[in-house]
């Protein structure tokens, strides 16, 4: 089966010289669930960048068949869904319809159609309720549901979702779980989260420094690197490494 | 959003919010226009364009107070012009100046409380206007609320750290430099992630409305019917 996602010996090095991505091989099948976990620094969220092109490193990254270049930009962000780890990053309209109608309209579509997609997304989330409410009104939770809406509604292949988990608390959690659970999208996604992660995710990969450093079933990567508990430890190395 | 009350006020339901935004530009540019050469002496012309923009205040429910008040950050700069000019020994033209620059500015207010800012920018670029200089607008209004929520985090953070002495209000004074590299910075980052969310989810540096801009006979009558109006003021 073709993977939706195919990422060869991708490398990425920001401005000021740091190398965030080396050498990374990646593959994503349609319908898994892969949770993308390391510490922070890792090279996580700039490596879900590169998929959609909104970061372009060195080798090769195939999303649904199309090599992802400037050309191709348009149709690779219609096919992948990224849901950031602050929504008020992503919410950004007046009313949460007219956020939700943003990308099906960057897409074509007429207004009315837009209209009637964010409301079915929106139902989806169960956030029909909030049409007309402004996104600054809206709770953390329902600001997370509405961001999702706003990925959905442009109807992807794919999902990425950074740090889901990020404002909410645990009933939020959760009800995003069992909604994750529900789509049938291919789903990434990045978290320090391993409860969270195990509710979803079958595969899990471990960045290390900007390197891909294990790819299997989710208990053994966590197993391995015992992320329950050098979570910690790995983000006081990281500040100690940017201290000195 | 909720950073500036304007934005607020032009979210409303009105038949002067209904009207179309090239409509109510095109009856501003004439306004300015009458204001502009309306001469100094012209009190009844003067007059009638304040009855306009009261009646257009409150005819789209907003409040008069408020917004009369809004305009007044204007007075400090045309006061200044307005007693250079009467030191110069032109009092009528010093009150001209100051009444025509509070009157610009009601008007001006009226229209950005009347309009959301997308479909305003919308109708001044159906109108002609660049389309970069629509863009840097677009982005320019976004950014300011970042920015504005970026200063409100600072501001808690450097009250919750600081107590009510006098010294630390000097503290907090010279603290404000270094306060305001850091609000730099910040908003630097939260505008940069608002416009990757933006090209994620397909932008490509134009804002699709969701209710098109649509010129009827009812924004024909609004605009005809005050340019006629204004421009009678203007030359009986």
């Amino acid at each position: 089966m073709t993977p939706v996602i195919e990422v060869r010996d991708l490398r990425f090095r920001y401005e000021d010289g740091t190398q965030a991505l080396d050498g990374v091989n990646f593959s994503l099948h349609a319908g898994e669930t892969v949770a993308v976990l390391g510490a922070n620094g890792s090279g996580k969220t700039t490596f879900v960048l590169q998929l959609n092109g909104i970061l372009q490193g060195e080798g090769q990254v195939i999303v649904c068949g199309l090599p992802v270049n400037k050309e191709n930009a348009a149709t690779v962000r219609s096919k992948i869904g990224m849901v950031f780890q602050d929504s008020d990053e992503q919410l950004f309209m007046p009313t949460v319809l007219e956020d939700v109608a943003f990308g099906p309209l960057n897409q074509g579509c007429q207004p009315a159609e837009a209209i009637e997609k964010a409301k079915r997304a929106l139902q989806q989330v169960g956030m029909e309720h909030s049409l007309n409410k402004a996104p600054y009104h809206l709770s953390a939770g329902e600001k997370r549901k509405a961001a999702l809406a706003g990925v959905l509604t442009m109807q992807p292949e794919i999902l990425v979702l950074d740090e889901p988990t990020t404002f909410l608390d645990p009933p939020a959690q959760l009800s995003l779980v069992h909604l994750l659970h529900e789509l049938p999208q291919a789903k990434l996604i990045v978290t320090h989260d391993t409860r969270f992660a195990c509710a979803l995710a079958s595969r899990a990969v471990f960045f290390e420094k900007g390197k891909l450093v294990t790819d299997g079933p989710i208990e053994e990567v966590i197993q391995r690197y015992d992320w329950h508990y050098s979570l910690l430890a790995a983000d006081l190395r990281y500040s100690a490494q940017r201290r000195f | 959003m909720h950073h500036v009350i304007v934005d607020q006020w032009s979210q409303g339901k009105s038949p002067l919010h209904a009207r179309d935004p090239r409509a109510k530009i095109f009856v501003l540019l004439v306004f300015l226009v009458v204001l502009a050469t309306t001469t100094p002496d012209a009190g009844v012309t003067l007059i009638i364009d304040a009855a306009v923009l009261v009646s257009g205040i409150l005819l789209a429910g907003l409040p008069l107070m408020g917004l009369l008040l809004r305009a007044a950050t204007i007075l400090p700069f045309s006061l200044t012009f307005g007693l250079i000019t009467w030191l110069a020994g032109d009092l009528w033209r010093a009150i001209a100046l100051v009444e025509k620059s509070y009157l610009s500015t009601v008007a001006v207010l009226l229209l950005v409380g009347t309009t959301p800012l997308p479909r305003l920018l919308r109708g001044l670029e159906a109108l002609g206007t660049p389309r970069v200089l629509v863009l840097l607008a677009q982005f320019l209004y976004r950014y300011l609320f970042v920015i504005s929520e970026q200063a409100q985090h600072v501001r808690v953070a450097a009250v919750c750290r600081a107590g009510g002495s006098s010294e630390h209000r000097r503290g907090r004074f010279r603290a404000a430099g270094g306060a305001l590299a850091v609000l730099f910075a910040r908003s630097y980052y939260r505008a940069e992630g608002i416009y990757r969310s933006m090209l994620a989810r397909g932008f490509g540096g134009h804002f699709v409305l969701l209710n098109p801009l649509r010129f009827g006979a009812l924004d024909g009558g609004f605009a005809a019917a005050l340019v006629a109006l204004l421009v009678m003021a203007r030359i009986t």
